[in-house]
């Protein structure tokens, strides 16, 4: 088992080696604008994967949180709080604001869940476009932390470490008790407080550590764009792209918010140049047919396949009710 | 012996309708407890009141010293109720073995504990070879083992089994039965509830309460429960007068 889990760190390590490369290989900044989305959304779809993935709680309101970072930034660093300190105190911003809007939404369970998660995202952007301290619409600077020729590489980096921390947080949840409980709670709430797992205060976990992640992830995309409005960094738009990227690439296993990540927006980018405005549609044509086909997403499908080949290789498992017993009743009788 | 468990008057109304009417009964530790009585009785709702998935209107629940009446499902569950569902309740996408870790994990947050944990209590209710499996797709005699399994993970001291044997065949019914007999060596009493397959009850039960539109209406032994003329004529019909006998 030990051994296992040094394998995949192993592996988990190269794979970031391996995503680090783009930053030395690419002098194209285009390409590495499009290759720090990638990652940035990568790590937004990995934060996402723990409420909405483990928990089992679609949520289409963590734009907030995403906001939160980015504006709690601009805000603090315009009143000169140096942007580490910034960052950090935004994403913990966020995090307090994800558990009083945790507290609400929870009560609510299914489809009415993630209908109050919509609202709780466009409350803050109605909020952000009629407030002084938020610019409006017209909105607010962000100071950038790298500049330079280097500038799109090291934000690149960044992502990059970001989606790593994220990875990690997500391994660390699929191996622990803690994960155990958020999956009880997606597949059946009464089974888990059943067990004894107190459902709403592990759903508010996730969020909460879902939240500060998101936050940082937003922080770190406003100061890559330098300039944030309501339009554009609240709108529900990122909620949804969190929701399917993990939902596609598989929701509640560690790398479909990766590989979600990598397919559509690479999709997107590259049919976006050669069919303009029609690439939004072969990106919904992408999302029917996993839907359709591969519900679980695409690793969750390649997993499930995998699962059924090793047991087609196994002898079939008798059936319970050839168990002993059963025959030594029927023989006490 | 002291009562474990004990309710005292408790009433529960949904709507106009009484679903538990004024019921009281005891169950000593590792006592085998049968709530029997027709549909609709009241029996689901009396274990739902039991494991805090409902509140009493009226009436007071104890147990092993804690006044549960109000207390929520998790809370009831960490002081040592453990239940099954009528309507088996498995983790599909889980393994079976991961589902047992789950009740497991009450008492440890090691995975590598957890997992011995629930391999000891899956060999006990011989589905051990059925351990890599996902509980979905799996035969309903194995998910009513599985149901138990889980419950029996979290070491309670109660587990409440509603309907565990419905839908089953007379025989996986009866190999169910005999485990459920042992669950005492567990240290565990059990409250079970059973609709009509009496075979089972009869075999393993030590106290019956007979319930009957949400009102106890009879208690005892199941050789002088099922006795009684009012009981076999309304719940059990007159075939099983032969199996008392």
């Amino acid at each position: 088992m030990k051994e296992l889990r040094g394998a995949k760190l192993w592996i988990t390590i190269g794979l970031v080696a391996l995503s680090c490369l783009p930053a030395l290989v690419v002098e194209n900044n285009y390409l590495l604008q499009v290759c720090f989305r990638i990652a940035l959304f990568a790590a937004l779809g990995l934060a996402w994967n723990l409420v909405g993935g483990y928990a089992g709680q679609l949520s289409l309101g963590h734009v907030a949180f995403f906001g939160l970072g980015a504006y709690g930034l601009a805000i603090l660093a315009s009143h000169s709080v140096p942007v580490p300190i910034a960052v950090l105190i935004a994403s913990l911003l966020a995090t307090l604001v994800a558990a009083l809007i945790g507290k609400i939404v929870f009560r609510l369970r299914g489809p009415y869940f993630t209908l109050a998660t919509i609202a709780c995202g466009e409350v803050l952007r109605l909020t952000a476009t009629n407030l002084n301290i938020t610019g409006g619409a017209i909105g607010l600077t962000v100071p950038t932390v790298f500049t330079g020729p280097m500038f799109w590489k090291l934000y690149y980096l960044s992502a990059v470490a970001l989606a790593a921390g994220c990875f990690l947080v997500n391994f660390w949840t699929a191996n622990s008790r803690f994960g155990y409980y958020l999956m009880a709670i997606r597949e059946d709430e009464d089974t888990a407080s059943a067990v004894g797992v107190d459902t709403a205060n592990y759903k508010l976990r996730s969020l909460l550590l879902s939240a500060f992640l998101t936050a940082m992830a937003g922080a770190l995309y406003g100061s890559a764009f330098q300039y944030i409005v309501p339009d554009n960094i609240l709108t529900i738009d990122i909620s949804v792209q969190m929701a399917i990227i993990a939902m596609l690439g598989g929701a509640g296993t560690l790398l479909g918010p990766i590989v979600g990540a990598i397919l559509l927006l690479g999709a997107s980018e590259t049919f976006k140049t050669q069919f303009q405005e029609s690439h939004l549609l072969i990106y919904g044509i992408l999302i029917v047919l996993v839907v359709l086909f591969l519900p679980e997403g695409i690793v969750g499908g390649i997993e499930q396949l995998l699962r059924s080949r090793r047991k087609a290789a196994k002898p079939p498992a008798p059936t319970p009710n050839q168990s002993p017993a059963i025959s030594a009743v029927e023989k006490g009788n | 012996m002291a009562a474990v468990l004990e309710l005292r008057n408790v009433s529960k109304r949904f709507g106009g309708l009484r679903a538990v009417r004024d019921v009281s009964f005891q169950m000593r530790e590792n006592e085998i407890l049968f709530v029997i009585g027709p549909n609709g009785a009241g029996k689901t709702t009396v274990f739902n009141l039991i494991s805090g998935f409902l509140h009493p209107d009226e009436g007071s629940i104890t147990f092993s010293g804690h006044d549960i009446t109000q207390t929520e499902p998790h809370e009831s569950a960490r002081l040592g109720v453990g239940r099954t569902f009528q309507i088996v309740k498995p983790l599909p996408t889980l393994t079976v073995r991961q589902n047992v870790m789950l009740g497991a994990f009450m008492h440890t947050s090691s995975v590598a504990q957890a997992q011995g944990e629930a391999d000891k209590i899956l060999d006990f209710l011989q589905m051990s070879h059925l351990k890599d499996f996902p509980a979905r797709g799996l035969p309903l005699a194995a998910l009513k083992r599985l149901e138990i399994a889980r419950a029996l993970a979290t070491k309670p001291k109660l587990i409440l089994l509603d309907e565990v044997v419905s839908g089953l065949t007379t025989s996986e019914a009866l190999a169910l039965a005999d485990l459920i007999k042992r669950l005492p060596e567990w240290n565990v009493g059990v409250v079970g509830g059973v609709e009509h397959v009496m075979q089972v009850v009869m075999k393993i039960a030590d106290h019956i309460v007979v319930l009957d539109y949400g009102a106890k209406i009879a208690e005892g032994k199941p050789e002088e429960v099922v006795k009684q003329p009012a009981v076999i004529e309304a719940y059990l019909g007159p075939k099983y007068k032969e199996l008392v006998r």
